[in-house]
């Protein structure tokens, strides 16, 4: 048989396999429940949306009739707190560190002559830590500890085992701090988003199991017979990674072509099977909680979560177009890419019409804005990913500032503005205090709201621009190089607006911490906030 | 089991959230067909034959992109660098006694169908150049190099190095190309390259 056949016929049966598995699956809720829909949502809350000027007797209505929910929550966060709360802290960190390092990268490439004394601050190296303090600080912190504060609540019952999460953690951190000194010093394994070495990634290793086993037992001791949405995402994000990054760092298990293969599977699965689903999760969990309606439809998420488990795993292969990787794995790296498609339409059409009519609860609720624009940048960042995979458009943005582009559409327009939404809101529950200023979110909305358009559309032309004239012949490199300078000052920009909402964002966490702890005292609590941030 | 304080934050909230059953809605299932169509067919046209190395098959032509366009130039000086830099040197005086120089060269500034006549089949044999005779081997390129490129990169040395020559168009290394079609082997030196018209 020849090698189109296997590919083709590989393909059908496993679109056609996928198709009947989640057939199977659908009507799963129907089968516990007499009616989803009512049973499952608490009582007394269906047309209460949450708002910052609901009154007390309300707010005090749904709690008075449904105890039971409301004393298993409390119970959940009082578990997870103290370990929720080490992993934001070490999130704002990194988040400030990662800004500050790729705002530095940011500007050396327009002003090549700036802050070139020092070895480490040279741009090779500032910006690898950029990158490493993103994918191993800010997003795994942020990620992490909302699946830490989520993923109880939804099961009913108390994280298990949260000292050695806490203990994870650290050495999570001390693994990262390691890592990014190692970097700063010269010393990387040399492979995009693998550049820490791996004697140092054996930290990582023990740290994330430290981490991800209490998840894993509190699955175990859950109090619920059916299994929300968002503990699909989290839970398997936690399985995903840890076999990504053990597979991807093992020394010496691949050499050559097979290497660069290994690393651009990893480079993109890190995105799409951790990132991605811990992001996604958080949507799922906080979108219908802030608006009070039930997910739209249970068959659309099982859509959407087997689409990606199965269509993901397979798209790396897409970075490889035009090198000498064998044509089949590029070719279905391509389709599987577009077939990605289909999970994000899942997922954007079951959000909208979750949201649909209550759309004015975003006026209210800072985290939804946050969220909303999120879940928009999910939906566009991956449609764009799947034609960039396309031979026909990556002949020209390889290669270029407009895969940058896109790479921080996704984690940033996406990833990073859910996990933003995610800290507003869980920050309140863990330490009893309110956000204290308002208008400081808003401000951090638009600063990395308006941040990152005018990123994104800079580095998309700019870098449409240096592929066309890199595909001229009669055109030189320099002139290829040249062209992107206005896009890339353009970047810095729209960097430094996104770095000033982050030191908003960092500041405010810090007042919230030093201001007067409000608690409830007793059931008569009155809602002291005035204005807030849920 | 103690119970904790219960936070105002928390009291007012919703209680967490759940799915309804809702069926998925048709044009996300016409979608998913769609797309397991496009799979289909995307597969069915995949060159997937080609050995490996040459990456995903694509020829020389389609990496180039688009054709230059008339009124753009190749390149001669990038031509040049890479083919020609090994021997006659980046500043074009060559190696003395070993290769011929071709700045001020007589030949380089001569007859311009010769000049194509000796990138297109090479020379094995003796030739002089400013007075000096060199004893050495011009590979061929008329395999590896097409008209336009050749033009240009003869073009491009006419140009340098002090050398004043005009232009060679593609149409004259054309013209020599059909000329000299049935040729085979190197010509043997200054002497049958003179005599060349």
């Amino acid at each position: 048989m020849n090698t189109l056949a296997i590919l083709m016929s590989a393909f059908i049966l496993s679109i056609v396999g996928l198709g009947f598995f989640i057939w199977s699956q659908r009507s799963r809720p129907a089968s516990t429940t007499t009616d989803g829909s009512e049973v499952i949502f608490a009582k007394g809350e269906l047309g209460h949306p949450e708002s910052i000027t609901q009154s007390i007797s309300t707010a005090h209505g749904p709690a008075a009739s449904d105890n039971l929910e409301l004393q298993a929550r409390v119970r959940a966060d009082a578990s997870t707190a103290q370990v929720v709360f080490f992993f934001y802290c070490c999130a704002f960190v990194w988040l400030l560190v990662a800004s500050a390092a790729g705002l530095t990268a940011s500007i050396k490439l327009h002003s090549p002559d700036w802050l070139v004394s020092q070895a480490w601050l040279s741009f090779g190296r500032i910006r690898t830590i950029h990158l490493n303090a993103v994918a191993y600080g800010w997003a795994p912190m942020a990620g992490l500890g909302t699946a830490l504060f989520i993923i109880p609540r939804l099961l009913k019952t108390e994280l298990v085992g949260a000292r050695y999460a806490l203990l994870g953690a650290a050495l999570w951190n001390a693994a990262l701090v390691s890592g990014l000194g190692s970097l700063a010093y010269g010393v990387s394994d040399g492979m995009e988003w693998l550049e820490i070495p791996w004697q140092i990634d054996l930290l990582f290793v023990a740290g994330g199991a430290l981490v991800g086993v209490p998840l894993i037992l509190t699955l175990l001791q859950r109090k619920v017979a059916h299994l929300y949405v968002s503990v699909w995402y989290m839970g398997c994000a936690l399985f995903w990674f840890p076999i990504l990054f053990f597979v991807a760092n093992f020394p010496g298990l691949h050499h050559g072509v097979e290497a660069a293969t290994m690393n651009w599977w990893f480079g993109h699965n890190v995105l799409g099977l951790f990132y991605t689903p811990l992001a996604l999760a958080s949507i799922y969990y906080l979108l219908p909680k802030l608006i009070g309606r039930p997910i739209q439809s249970y068959n659309l998420s099982l859509l959407g979560f087997w689409g990606l488990a199965f269509f993901y795993g397979q798209v790396g292969g897409h970075h490889l177009i035009g090198g000498p990787v064998p044509g089949w794995l590029v070719t279905l790296s391509i389709v599987q890419s577009m077939m990605m498609i289909l999970p994000v339409a899942a997922f954007t059409v079951n959000q909208h019409l979750t949201l649909k009519g209550h759309l004015s609860a975003l006026r209210h609720s800072p985290t939804l804005q946050f969220l909303c624009l999120g879940g928009l940048m999910y939906t566009a960042s991956s449609l764009q990913g799947s034609f960039e995979a396309l031979r026909s458009m990556n002949a020209v943005t390889h290669f270029t500032h407009y895969t940058v582009a896109h790479a921080h559409l996704g984690l940033y327009g996406f990833v990073s503005m859910v996990f933003f939404g995610a800290i507003y809101f869980v920050v309140p529950r863990i330490t009893g205090r309110d956000w204290p200023w308002p208008r400081l979110i808003a401000a951090h909305f638009w600063l990395a709201a308006i941040g990152i358009a005018i990123y994104f559309v800079s580095l998309t032309i700019g870098g449409w621009l240096q592929g066309s004239a890199m595909l001229d012949e009669s055109r030189g490199f320099m002139e290829s190089v040249a062209l992107t300078l206005p896009y890339l000052k353009g970047r810095s920009v729209g960097g430094a607006l996104m770095a000033l909402g982050h030191v908003v964002f960092a500041a405010h966490f810090a007042r919230l911490l030093i201001g007067e702890r409000r608690r409830a005292q007793g059931t008569a609590s009155p809602l002291k906030t005035a204005t807030g941030a849920l | 089991m103690s119970n904790p304080d219960i936070l105002p934050q928390q009291r007012r909230e919703n209680p967490d959230p759940e799915e309804r059953t809702t069926p998925v809605p048709w044009p996300v299932l016409a979608l998913a067909a769609a797309l397991a169509a496009f799979g289909v067919d995307y597969i069915s046209h995949a060159d997937l034959g080609a050995p490996s190395a040459w990456g995903d098959g694509r020829s020389l032509a389609e990496l180039a992109g688009d054709k230059p366009v008339a009124g753009a130039k190749l390149d001669g000086g990038a031509i040049y660098a890479a083919r020609c830099t090994a021997c006659h040197q980046a500043t074009g005086q060559g190696l003395p006694g070993v290769f011929p120089p071709l700045a001020g060269s007589e030949w380089v500034a001569g007859k311009p169908g010769t000049l194509a006549a000796i990138l297109l089949h090479g020379i094995n044999g003796t030739i002089k150049v400013n007075g000096q005779s060199y004893q050495g081997a011009m590979p061929a390129f008329g395999a590896s190099l097409g008209d336009a490129e050749i033009a240009a990169v003869l073009t491009h040395i006419r140009s340098q190095w002090g050398n004043a020559a005009g232009p060679i168009g593609t149409d004259t290394v054309a013209e020599v190309r059909t000329r000299l079609a049935d040729r085979t082997d190197p010509f043997a030196g200054g002497d049958e390259l003179a005599a060349l018209p």
